[in-house]
């Protein structure tokens, strides 16, 4: 060991194994952490980069459809409000339209009302003329117009359902309607709201008073479920 | 004595522990500066051992091998010529000539020294 011995500064030679040692380790561990990366071919590299080419294609074309899309929601948003106003018109118009309908007695009518029962009055030896005590056309009428006044929504007489075109005609010992004889007693039907309607003809002085004292029978009831057919060939 | 080796262990451990990061296109440089470094230090051996060892031209060999190598590594990219292979080749024979002078000399002494052991 002696005759190794190192004439000179030794810090110079620690200098170069210091250097020496760390270009060593850097490029051994250089090396190392190239090869723990994944190997790739200039196949793989290619296709790498087609496909990546691809997605950024694909992302380009999604972002244009979604900013179409956009639009279109907003295109459709605004056809919906649109819709919605149409609708809520149609909506009214339907309403009015069933309203009419019922009106013109085109629809099947059912709800609750009232039946007025109008019957010839007693015979009284007394009374000389028939025609007191019998049912005329115009009470009739009376009892019609007053429950069309008091809202009722249909009427009908002896079944037979009136229009605005209705007509009711006193044809001897029987009344006509809509070309229909009916013989007494008459019986009238109408749909609307039954307290409304029965207050309406008990008014004092009003048409029941007017009937009762004309000797006709007058019997009013409320019923629950009445249903008048639409009028065919109306 | 023993500095020298100090300093090659905590080279070695400084490469590693620190974690440097070198950028991939400048690895070249870093094996063709490692392959300079060895065969100049393989050099310094065969010299020491020849007895015409010198400090100063083993240590300024050192780095301006090192420099020179990684330069005209860095050249031939720019030519776009593959310099640094000439410089591993050159490097390369040098130092398996270095390696086989040393181990020459190294069994002449070996011999000698047993020679003289059996004579005594």
């Amino acid at each position: 060991m002696n005759r190794i011995k190192v004439k000179g500064h030794h810090y110079l030679l620690s200098l170069v194994g210091l250097f020496l040692g760390f270009i060593i380790a850097l490029s051994y561990h250089l090396t190392q952490i190239e090869n723990e990366k994944p190997k790739m071919t200039d196949k793989q590299y290619e296709q790498t980069l087609a496909l990546r080419n691809q997605l950024i294609d694909q992302e380009k074309a999604n972002r244009m459809l979604q900013m179409e899309l956009k639009q279109k929601q907003d295109k459709v948003q605004k056809n919906e409000k649109e819709l919605a106003k149409e609708a809520r018109i149609f909506s009214s118009l339907v309403e009015d339209t069933e309203k009419y309908r019922l009106f013109l007695g085109k629809v099947k009518v059912k709800g609750k009302g009232v039946k007025v029962t109008l019957s010839d009055g007693a015979y009284d030896p007394k009374e000389d003329n028939v025609n007191h005590y019998l049912v005329h056309e115009h009470h009739v009428f009376k009892v019609v117009n007053e429950l069309y006044i008091s809202g009722a929504a249909a009427v009908a007489v002896n079944g037979t359902r009136l229009t605005s075109h209705s007509y009711i005609v006193c044809n001897g010992p029987v009344i006509t309607v809509d070309g229909v004889p009916y013989p007494a007693p008459f019986v009238i039907t109408a749909i609307g709201d039954p307290e409304v309607l029965a207050s309406s003809l008990n008014l004092t002085g009003g048409v029941k008073d007017q009937l009762v004292n004309d000797d006709i029978i007058f019997k009013l009831e409320k019923a629950d479920n009445i249903i008048f057919d639409p009028i065919l060939g109306g | 004595m023993w500095l020298p080796f100090i300093g090659l262990i905590t080279g070695i451990a400084l490469g590693l522990l620190t974690g440097i990061r070198i950028p991939e296109e400048y690895s070249n440089y870093l094996s063709i500066a490692v392959l300079a470094a060895f065969d100049t230090l393989f050099g310094g051996i065969r010299a020491y051992l020849q007895n015409i060892y010198d400090e100063k031209v083993f240590v300024s060999g050192f780095f301006f091998n090192i420099i020179l190598a990684a330069s005209l590594a860095f050249l031939g990219v720019h030519l776009g010529v593959d310099l640094y292979l000439a410089a591993v080749f050159a490097f390369g024979v040098r130092l398996f000539q270095n390696i086989a002078v040393i181990r020459r000399i190294l069994l002449t002494k070996w011999t000698a020294r047993k020679e003289r052991i059996e004579k005594s």
